[in-house]
């Protein structure tokens, strides 16, 4: 109990608690709803797919031969174990998935508050100093045991093991620690929520590549990251029971540097002191594409960094691959599972880049919440100007993302020797219309009214969602068709569809339009 | 004069609450106009219809002499809006903030009063928009609309976050483009700081107006509420003309009286022996509690 604490710093959590647990109402349980329910799909429906050990040996020996599927989800360590290949995918990837989801609640809580100057008017009551951070780690560590524990009773009703289950819940557990402590460092590092966000993704980031490269090369490095625990603790197989406790240690480790740091600063200041700005305004901020431009700045500095460096390293890793898997009898089955490393990888920028449009549109829903909006738009800006500026740096933005990234690729391609593939921008640039499409659809939720712009965010990953689900369940093609990114082929790995590309960017281009037309017509605030 | 502003029978409703209610709303040019009201009767929303971003369900809005939802980027040209809650862009400094508002609305910060204007308000400009609060971002939003000349100035509440030194230079910036010319449409929650500068104003309550007129011509405005402790009997106050809602409770007399009844007033309540006395101008709620008795009264 808090409230018997000596520290009154602490007064009040429980309460803040309470208030974060009804906030986050909606969001927690759809996220972990959608987690859970990939990893119950994917226990199901692989039980079902390889009944037989020797087939799904076999399978498992694949996986783990092709360093392109190693690089994206982590080796299968037991291939006899039907629990580590169906969690193949779920193991890795998707626990960052799981990662976003607690530094994106502790933020919430601590540093976006702060920002905003709630925190000051919490501060004001007898809440204690310490109380925002401990609330906010206290509802991240309640979320993760829930987590955990819904993700273990799903795959053991799934099919799986149970004792497994229980691992593999608890990983996930393990990794929701970690990001929340992740996310309480970041959110001490300056007064902006927005550094606190690129802070933690490049931190998830470097963790997740560092685990790429361990896995794929030398082995340590994997160990560094608490993703490459999650491959390490072999749920289903020969369990490392002892390593679940590396995530909670780390977790508190990060907690408590947060909480120094915290402790040593000024309320809405950060470690990093906000240096002053310029007394007078640039002429090159001066309308509504100035300042989107130079809003978003830094944000697509950061974006562009991270794609080109992931492009470079999977480009580097790409040319010894490619062979392998064409030499392999097992090509269908590796095509099911990520298909070549370029196209795979590129399908999955083509995901995280969609966030980027939402970034742009979000912000400028905030800005109309927030009141800005009302601001601009009593000046000469027309909404049409207003939406247009927006519109600009979200779709030319994303495009630029992964023309870098593109690039990146094309760069480590080169210097790793590879044969003749065709561009590698071209390529990037094939994913353009379903980025396109996703971000329109973002931007229609937004023109219908700001309380609609948080299910822009849903549309990147139902789409995901859908198409794993469609893979795991064979679903009818219309049904995974309803993703745009499903119609997009894996470039460079198949030929281009022309018809598909040109329908995807019909409908994206219809989808802004009627978006457009709507923001003119609505009512602001 | 040409009216600067002319609204009639406006109506606004968000779902099933009607925020207004049949508003009548007429700016003269060159005059300051105070829009009075208490929180929640529906001024921001009237401002907003004004500026173009609501959308009217019914009744006429003239703004500039043009339409405020169709002709709204042209119009803005030649006004200055400044709104009750200053929200700034977190990272960008006050001065880059103040120049951009500027540069909107096609006006040049360097040609502008804005150094002068931030000198006066005492406001730093290199600090963020994060870091201000809410009475310096007030004033950000407040230099960028004094730095230039529009023909109009919409202010909604806009001295809420000042001190009372700042709130003098307000009033002095609200003079000065008074003097050369503009028009002010001034909103407030406060009768007080409207009466300083407004020529006339207009009250509103749920959405309708209620009064509107020059401050001389709403007599009512001017009553003061007395409350004085006596050491005799209480005096027989309310057969004084423009005496009103006399109470007396043991020594204490309490009463509103017109500026014309307060000598008589005084008189009386010397001759009971006056111990305490405190004389306050009526808060809007009163008046409004005032001007329904009255009406209720008068239809007896």
């Amino acid at each position: 109990m808090t409230r018997t604490t000596t520290a009154g710093t602490l007064t009040g959590a429980q309460l803040l608690v309470r208030l974060a647990l009804r906030r986050d109402r909606v969001l927690a349980p759809v996220w972990i709803g959608v987690l859970v329910l990939m990893s119950v799909a994917s226990a199901a429906a692989t039980a079902g797919l390889y009944p037989d050990l020797a087939e799904r040996t076999r399978v498992a020996d694949a996986v783990n031969a092709s360093p392109a599927i190693v690089a994206l989800y982590g080796p299968i360590l037991d291939p006899s174990s039907i629990g580590e290949l169906a969690m193949s995918k779920m193991t890795v990837l998707y626990a960052v998935f799981a990662a976003v989801l607690f530094i994106v609640v502790v933020r919430r809580h601590t540093r976006v508050e702060e920002e905003s100057g709630r925190t000051e008017l919490v501060g004001g009551t007898s809440v204690g100093r310490d109380a925002p951070l401990a609330a906010a780690i206290m509802e991240a560590v309640l979320l993760a045991v829930v987590l955990g524990v819904l993700t273990a009773l799903g795959n053991a009703l799934g099919g799986l093991d149970p004792l497994g289950s229980v691992a593999f819940g608890a990983l996930w557990t393990g990794t929701g620690l970690v990001a929340a402590g992740i996310g309480a460092v970041a959110a001490q590092m300056s007064a902006s929520a927005r550094t606190c966000s690129a802070f933690a993704a490049a931190v998830v980031g470097t963790l997740y590549v560092l685990r790429a490269a361990g896995d794929t090369g030398p082995q340590w490095l994997s160990w560094l990251s608490p993703f490459g625990w999650n491959t390490q603790v072999q749920a289903y197989g020969d369990t490392r029971w002892w390593l679940l406790l590396a995530y909670p240690a780390l977790a508190a480790g990060l907690v408590l540097v947060a909480q120094q740091i915290r402790a040593r600063r000024d309320l809405g200041s950060g470690l990093i002191a906000a240096r002053p700005g310029p007394p007078v305004g640039s002429p090159r901020l001066g309308d509504a594409i100035g300042l989107a431009i130079r809003v978003h700045t830094t944000a697509i500095t950061l974006w562009s960094a991270a794609f080109a460096v992931l492009g470079v390293v999977f480009g580097m890793i790409a040319p010894g691959i490619d062979d392998i898997i064409r030499g392999s009898s097992m090509q269908g089955v590796l095509d099911k599972l990520g298909g070549y490393l370029i196209a795979a990888i590129l399908s999955i920028v083509a995901v995280v880049a969609s966030y980027f449009t939402m970034t742009v549109v979000s912000h400028t829903s905030h800005d109309e919440t927030d009141g800005r909006t009302e601001l601009v738009l009593a000046t000469t800006t027309s909404r049409s100007r207003w939406f247009a500026a927006t519109a600009l740096v979200a779709f030319a933005g994303v495009t630029w993302l992964l023309v870098v990234t593109g690039v990146g690729l094309s760069v480590g391609y080169l210097a790793a020797d590879g044969p003749d593939i065709g561009s590698l921008v071209l390529a990037a640039l094939g994913w353009a219309p379903a980025v396109w499409v996703t971000g329109a659809l973002g931007a229609l939720c937004f023109a219908l009214g700001p309380r609609w712009t948080p299910v822009g965010w849903a549309w990147p990953a139902m789409f995901l969602t859908l198409e794993i689900l469609g893979d795991l369940f064979d679903l009818p093609g219309w049904v995974t068709g309803l993703s745009p990114y499903q119609h997009v082929p894996a470039l460079p790995a198949e030929p281009w569809d022309w018809p598909a590309e040109i329908g995807l960017t019909a409908l994206a281009a219809a989808l802004l339009a009627v978006a457009w037309w709507r923001f003119r017509e609505r009512d602001i605030g | 004069m040409e009216a600067v502003i002319e609204i009639s029978g406006l109506v606004k409703t968000f779902g099933t609450f009607r925020a207004l209610d049949g508003l009548d709303l007429t700016v003269a040019a060159g005059e300051v106009h105070g829009f009075l009201g208490p929180n929640g009767a529906g001024k921001s929303t009237t401002l907003r219809v004004l500026l173009g971003l609501l959308r009217k369900d019914a009744g006429t809005v003239r703004l500039l002499g043009g339409d405020p939802w169709a002709d709204a980027s042209e119009l803005h040209r030649h006004l200055a809006y400044v709104p009750g809650d200053v929200s700034l862009w977190p990272n960008l400094s006050g001065g880059e903030i103040i120049d951009l508002l500027i540069r909107m609305r096609r006006g040049d910060p360097r040609a502008s009063r804005r150094d002068e204007l931030v000198e006066r308000f005492s406001l730093d400009p290199t600090k963020r928009g994060r870091a201000y609060s809410k009475g310096n971002r007030q004033k950000v939003a407040l230099v960028a609309a004094f730095a230039t000349d529009p023909t109009l100035l919409v202010l909604d509440e806009p001295t809420a976050g000042l001190d009372p030194l700042m709130e003098q230079v307000f009033n002095e910036c609200v003079a000065e483009h008074k003097a050369r010319g503009a028009t002010v449409l001034l909103s407030s929650h406060i009768l007080s700081e409207v009466e300083r500068l407004a020529d006339r104003v207009t009250i509103i309550r749920e959405g309708r107006v209620v009064e509107s007129g020059t401050l001389g011509s709403l007599r009512h405005l001017h009553r003061s509420k007395v409350v004085a402790t006596v050491s005799g009997t209480a005096p027989e106050l309310s057969r004084i003309d423009g005496v009103h809602d006399v109470q007396v409770d043991g020594a204490q007399v309490s009463c509103t009286v017109d500026p014309e009844a307060l000598p008589a007033v005084l008189a009386a309540l010397t001759q009971a022996g006056v111990v305490g006395l405190t004389s306050t101008p009526p808060s809007l709620e009163e008046l409004f509690l005032d001007a329904y008795r009255d009406r209720s009264g008068a239809r007896r």
